[in-house]
């Protein structure tokens, strides 16, 4: 667990640091992939108006390589600070277990879908990059972390009330 | 510790309630804010250059930007000498003919747009949710250029900016993003803003005013 914290946040800072250095090479690459593909994007073939819709997409897309670099970072935390919780306070391996895996799984996999979304802007647009990520990545990983967190809420709250009646 | 215990579960459920009780649309995408173009940004520089009095600051800028190269470039579509007209009055510290020249091209690219907007948007092979899509670009693009000039045009024919920003408004409701989308019907008031603004550039061309 705290290996899969550690290799996510490491994945945070080189991808930070690449979404810096790479700055130019990274626009370059997602604009002429979407200029390649002007029906995906609805460009129109006039630059007062193709500016706009680029204009957003690469704002959508360097938005996309933050927002990974923020959540990994976060999550990474969050991983370490509930699996703390759960291995401290879930008395039974049956319930301790999974609650641990799908933090752990959920929190390392959550981010990868800001990551996803940024690479697929530039083939398949804003929304339908987005929905994929949806689907592929950010409903399953964060429905597991969530799933998890109220699971341990649950058990938290379940043994508090036992300890009071007791 | 039994109480430690408490207080951990009580803080560790706080926690997660606060965690899990969000909104449902919880995918933060960013959000973006359009921002000016390399031509309105020249434009916004040489406008307020020249109400501070830098003339000098002005006509480097006009000089050394990119809106006198995209004045070069529309050169056929522009009225004649529409930029040494303008370089000439920048040089000659005449703030009322820099306006007036700016005016005048701001509104042939608003033209121009809306002429393009009104044939694409027509397109019999594009879907209805295609030309919506398109005549919302358009407008946008349309808006951001004839906004810069709307107060000048309005100074000289309040009847040109008011009939404009009706024509705008009412394609503006054709492409509405809800139910009520209809660009069947787009045609007329972009077809409607491009006869306006031809109007008000023939009318503000210099050999009309025997300039």
């Amino acid at each position: 667990v705290l290996l899969t914290a550690v290799v996510l946040i490491v994945c945070a800072e080189v991808g930070g640091a690449s979404m810096v250095r790479f700055k130019l090479e990274l626009t370059r690459w997602a604009r002429s992939a979407m200029l390649a593909r002007p029906a995906v994007h609805g460009l129109v073939g006039v630059r007062d108006v193709d500016e706009r819709v680029l204009d957003e997409a690469l704002v959508k897309f360097d938005a996309g390589l933050r927002l990974f670099h923020l959540h990994a970072e976060g999550m990474g935390l969050v991983i370490i600070a509930t699996t703390t919780v759960a291995a401290t306070l879930a008395s039974s391996p049956a319930s301790r277990r999974p609650i641990i895996a799908l933090l752990t799984v959920g929190g390392a996999g959550y981010p990868l879908g800001y990551l996803l979304w940024s690479g697929l802007i530039p083939y398949y647009g804003l929304e339908r990059g987005k929905t994929i990520a949806e689907w592929l990545v950010w409903i399953p990983f964060g429905g597991a972390t969530i799933v998890a967190l109220w699971w341990l809420a649950g058990l938290i709250a379940w043994r508090m009330t036992g300890r009071q009646r007791a | 510790v039994r109480g430690r215990d408490v207080v951990a579960g009580r803080v560790s459920t706080a926690i997660a309630l606060v965690v899990t009780l969000g909104p449902v649309e919880a995918h933060h995408v960013g959000a973006y804010i359009p921002s000016d173009n390399e031509i309105t940004t020249n434009f916004k520089q040489i406008k307020f250059s020249v109400q501070a009095g830098k003339f000098d600051v002005a006509l480097r800028l006009f000089d050394t930007g990119p809106l006198r190269a995209d004045m070069r470039a529309r050169a056929a579509t522009l009225p004649p000498r529409l930029e040494a007209g303008l370089r000439a009055a920048l040089a000659a510290s005449d703030g009322a003919e820099v306006e007036r020249r700016l005016m005048v091209f701001f509104a042939a690219l608003a033209r121009d747009l809306a002429l393009e907007a009104a044939h694409q948007t027509a397109d019999p092979k594009l879907s209805r949710d295609v030309r919506t899509v398109i005549g919302q670009r358009f407008l946008e693009a349309i808006w951001r250029y004839y906004n810069l000039v709307d107060f000048a045009v309005a100074q000289r024919d309040d009847t040109t900016s008011v009939a404009a920003r009706l024509a705008f408004d009412e394609a503006g409701g054709y492409v509405k993003s809800s139910g009520a989308a209809d660009p069947d019907r787009l045609q007329q008031p972009l077809r409607r803003i491009a006869q306006v603004l031809a109007a008000l550039i023939e009318s503000s061309t210099p050999a009309r005013r025997g300039s």
